[in-house]
């Protein structure tokens, strides 16, 4: 329940377990092409359905924007669907739902991801659209206003109408002190209300050019007739250079950082979070370890003790969102009705300073090796699934093949290895912690005075 | 995201995806081989072999959900689902999450309305185990007294921090006042006061009523031999022995007359979500292909006409979509969206106004054919994974629903006219007999809503339970 933004999708990937690639990723291979233009196409065939999955990542979110335009990048997402010259506004969606397609997208701190999922025989019409955007996206007027009220609306739902929303947004806008991780990627009510056109052009013209970009495709298709459309439709696109880097490192954080939420509510909350190092450090999988021990289903160390044995919690959940740039490792709790937010942190912390004093057992650490193998199936058993991991390893860790490495990396963490990473990333000057606290209209109302 | 799928959306989706199930040959769409199996003990056993990735995935069904919950006591088939795994005749709890979390298994046991799904899933490489695990939850629960608490306990937790998001609460509100005498109308989960009056002894007793394997169906699917998978389930469950259960039966719903409005304030909300509909059809009701046709152009895609007026036209909400909560008997149909306080009415007027244009103008020829296109291309990837499939025959199986579902879909979606469009309109989408459900700050939104109907009801979110309002004692 923590990152929203993230949950459909990137929960998994962020987690991304694989191990000795059976079946599924290795029994399809997958084959690559750098066009001119110099966007990266990846293919893997699949014929068990006659359907398409097909991602484009563009390398431009939330971290690329600015003070005054956060959310930039979302609201550029919504209008990506909103008109360019061939398919005009409305067009995109009604052409591909009557050939059968459908389409979403997500953007995060890091990146923006086009989906579109459709039957073989939509290929064509799926590769005129998504070149028409790329070359030709247009701005209505009419159209950026209306989006703005959709915007708003989905910030309004996934805020102001959760609890977690509004506890987790404040969490990272207290972690980060100088690093643009620090904004919503939905963005500010009052940025939201205030981007123009010139902003989205200006963004359009950072973050997509085609060599900011990765395409993946996997289905019932076969990488010549993908390379022949690709040929075709976008190689053509001329390409301009790529948004500029994002210099700002966040300065160590020097203890610990607390705020409180006051907000009618049923139950308190509690996030607590911790500085990660960015996706493609060697110690992502030593902390994913280290997190399902922890955290991972009914038998980890917190449930039980939180939620089972002392029974101070609802539920207690982990997340650890990293990107091209170091990030959390984000942990909320319910608190159950009745108990104070204060003792659930207490035990956190017991539990947190044990893992890092004592080694895990034995039989700890290859339940969390078959646990993430266990979940590694789950991600590649369908051509979404599979797309969205190859991608997610292209664009992460610069190259796909890295997924078949990521195997070998589990199974050589050793019990040492997260006792270490336990000591190095959960102390407490790292730490901030933020606290929802309910409060009734009337207690609300005499605060303000 | 450009689109959420929130939690109606999804109940929605998977009600009407399920209702149509399959697996994919090139051109047409036909479900995988499998096999039908009724065991000494009265047990329905369903077998599918999918190979590929080394996963199996069981689906079992007990055929009693929260429709069997005994008035007074909502939540007790949930809680019932939920003991299942906390404490076996030869496993504490803990020691059952130890043991199914060291493979990397899953288990989950729920209550919908007509019955109660248990499904697991495993690598194919832990198959003993895993079946062993399942065939304990199932067969062998004792119901601890520190566990019963325990849950009812978070239960109650439960409800209480869903009723901080308006979206995860609205429709317990929504099949409430509309069925408000009716099982289906009762909260699958419980509410504060009924959580209250479930003890060990009254799970004990719907588990030994509903709980027998005549009573079951149990649905296995993924990378295994069929043969030996039945003589392993044999082994596993024929110890279960048979016993008479008298089946559950459910009156029929009566639609709502007249148009009446309850309207839950939550103080702090920034937005008005609101459902508006009246009952809907059955799972098997025979317009259910033309009504998933009508349904997915009405508000059930994004180019719907519910979207395009309140979402892409006017940027009222974020989505707007329209549902059948489909059962064994007719269950809630419900236009569901939300949009800031200050644009309730708006958007209110203008889903009001696209059902009203539905009535008059019905769908085009050329939407049709494209909504026909439509589910023919989204469907291959809801029947990919063995999960699906597993639960996709289960259900099947209990609704009395045969493989054509799936084999037959693309013919029957090529067969449906404009007549029958036409009259699945008349029959089973909503005309001026309305009940509306907002959730929303009622101090700003009160009085504009007064117009939508003669009989208004209100009452607070921080009240316990839904509607009707519980008795306190």
């Amino acid at each position: 329940m923590n990152k929203i933004w993230f949950r459909t999708i990137l929960l998994l990937l962020f987690s991304a377990p694989c191990f000795s690639l059976p079946a599924g990723a290795q029994q399809y291979p997958v084959a690559t092409r750098t066009l001119k233009n110099g966007m990266k196409i990846l293919v893997q065939s699949d014929h068990s359905i006659p359907n398409v999955a097909l991602y484009v990542f563009y390398r431009i979110g939330s971290r690329n924007e600015r003070p005054g335009t956060t959310g930039l990048s979302h609201f550029f997402e919504h209008m990506m669907f909103n008109g360019a010259k061939k398919y005009g506004p409305g067009d995109l969606d009604k052409v591909m739902e009557a050939n059968g397609g459908a389409n979403n997208a997500y953007t995060n701190r890091d990146v923006t991801v086009y989906q579109d999922w459709f039957p073989r025989s939509a290929l064509n019409l799926i590769f005129d659209i998504e070149a028409d955007r790329i070359r030709d996206l247009n701005f209505d007027p009419k159209k950026i206003e209306s989006e703005r009220g959709v915007v708003a609306s989905e910030r309004r739902s996934r805020v102001d109408a959760e609890n977690t929303g509004i506890l987790n947004e404040q969490l990272w806008a207290t972690a980060f002190l100088a690093h643009p991780y620090q904004w919503p990627v939905v963005g500010w009510m009052s940025d939201i209300e205030h981007w123009t056109i010139d902003d989205l052009k200006n963004h359009f013209a950072m973050g997509y050019s085609p060599s900011n970009a990765t395409m993946v495709i996997v289905g019932d298709v076969s990488p010549e007739e993908v390379f022949a459309l690709c040929e075709k439709y976008i190689a053509s696109i001329p390409s301009h250079a790529p948004p500029p880097p994002v210099t700002t490192i966040e300065p160590e954080q020097m203890g610990e950082r607390r705020i409180v939420v006051r907000k009618p509510a049923e139950l308190p909350l509690l996030d607590v979070a911790y500085h990660v190092p960015k996706r493609s450090s060697p110690d992502f999988y030593t902390l994913n370890i280290l997190r399902t021990v922890l955290f991972q289903g009914e038998s980890s160390r917190l449930y039980s003790r939180l939620v089972d044995k002392d029974q101070i919690a609802f539920s207690v959940e982990d997340n650890m969102i990293s990107g091209f740039d170091p990030g959390l490792e984000e942990i909320s709790i319910q608190p159950k009705q009745g108990v104070d937010p204060q003792i659930c942190e207490k035990e956190l912390y017991e539990e947190l300073q044990r893992v890092a004093r004592e080694l895990i057992t034995d039989t700890e650490l290859q339940k969390a090796k078959n646990i993430r193998l266990s979940e590694f199936y789950q991600q590649i058993r369908t051509i979404n699934g599979r797309a969205n991991t190859i991608g997610t390893y292209e664009v992460f860790f610069g190259d796909y093949t890295k997924l078949f490495d990521a195997a070998n990396n589990y199974s050589a963490v050793t019990r040492e290895d997260v006792q270490r990473v336990a000591k190095m990333y959960l102390s407490p000057n790292n730490r901030t912690v933020a606290t929802l606290i309910p409060e009734t209209p009337e207690n609300q109302e005499k605060a303000k005075q | 995201m450009k689109t959420q799928r929130n939690t109606l959306r999804l109940l929605a989706l998977t009600l009407l995806t399920l209702l149509l199930s399959a697996t994919v040959s090139a051109q047409t769409l036909k479900l995988p081989p499998h096999e039908k199996v009724v065991l000494k003990n009265g047990l329905t056993l369903l077998l599918m072999e999918k190979h590929g990735v080394p996963i199996i995935s069981i689906s079992a069904i007990v055929k009693a959900g929260a429709a069997a919950d005994p008035a007074g006591q909502e939540g007790l088939a949930s809680i019932t689902a939920g003991l299942l795994r906390k404490g076996t005749r030869n496993r504490t709890a803990q020691q059952f999450s130890t043991d199914l979390d060291y493979i990397g298994a899953t288990f989950s046991a729920g209550a919908q309305d007509d019955y109660t799904a248990v499904n697991a899933e495993f690598l194919a490489k832990d198959l003993a185990r895993g079946l062993e695990l399942f065939s304990d939850a199932l067969l062998h629960p004792i119901f601890p007294k520190d566990e019963t608490d325990k849950l009812l306990a978070q239960s109650l937790d439960e409800i209480k921090t869903a009723k901080d998001s308006p979206g995860s609460v609205i429709f317990e509100y929504y099949k409430g006042y509309l069925l408000p005498n009716h099982p289906y109308g009762r909260p699958e989960g419980g509410t504060e006061i009924s959580l209250k009056k479930i003890q060990r002894e009254s799970v004990l007793k719907f588990y030994e009523t509903h709980y027998a394997p005549g009573n079951m169906i149990l649905a296995v699917a993924g990378d295994f031999n069929a043969g030996e998978m039945r003589k392993k389930i044999e082994q596993d469950l024929a110890v279960w022995s048979a016993r008479q259960v008298s089946p559950s039966t459910i009156p029929a719903p009566e639609p709502a007359k007249g148009r009446r409005l309850l309207l839950v304030n939550k103080v702090d909300a920034t937005q008005t979500y609101f459902a508006i509909g009246n009952l809907g059809t059955a799972v098997t009701d025979p317009d259910r292909v033309t009504t998933r046709v009508v349904n997915l152009l009405f508000g059930g895609q994004f180019t719907s006409m519910l979207n395009e007026a309140l979402r892409v036209e006017s940027g009222l909400t974020y989505g707007a979509e329209s549902f059948f909560d489909a059962h064994k008997m007719p269950g809630p149909f419900a236009i569901f969206s939300y949009t800031r306080n200050e644009t309730t009415t708006k958007a209110i007027d203008l889903a009001l106004q696209v059902l009203d244009k539905l009535h008059k103008e019905g769908v085009s020829t050329e939407k049709l054919a494209s909504a026909k296109t439509y589910i023919k291309g989204q469907f291959p990837p809801e029947i990919e994974t063995s999960t699906q499939l597993a639960s996709l025959i289960a259900r099947n199986e209990f609704y009395g629903l045969t493989d054509d579902e799936v084999n037959q879909l693309e013919a029957k979606l090529d067969a449906v006219t404009p007549e029958m469009v036409r009259q699945a309109i008349q029959k089973h989408f909503p005309g001026d007999d309305l009940v509306f459900v907002l959730v929303g700050k009622a101090s700003e939104i009160s009085p504009a809503v007064k117009k939508y109907a003669p009989k208004q009801d209100s009452l607070d979110i921080t009240e316990p339970g839904f509607w009707p309002p519980p008795a306190k004692n």
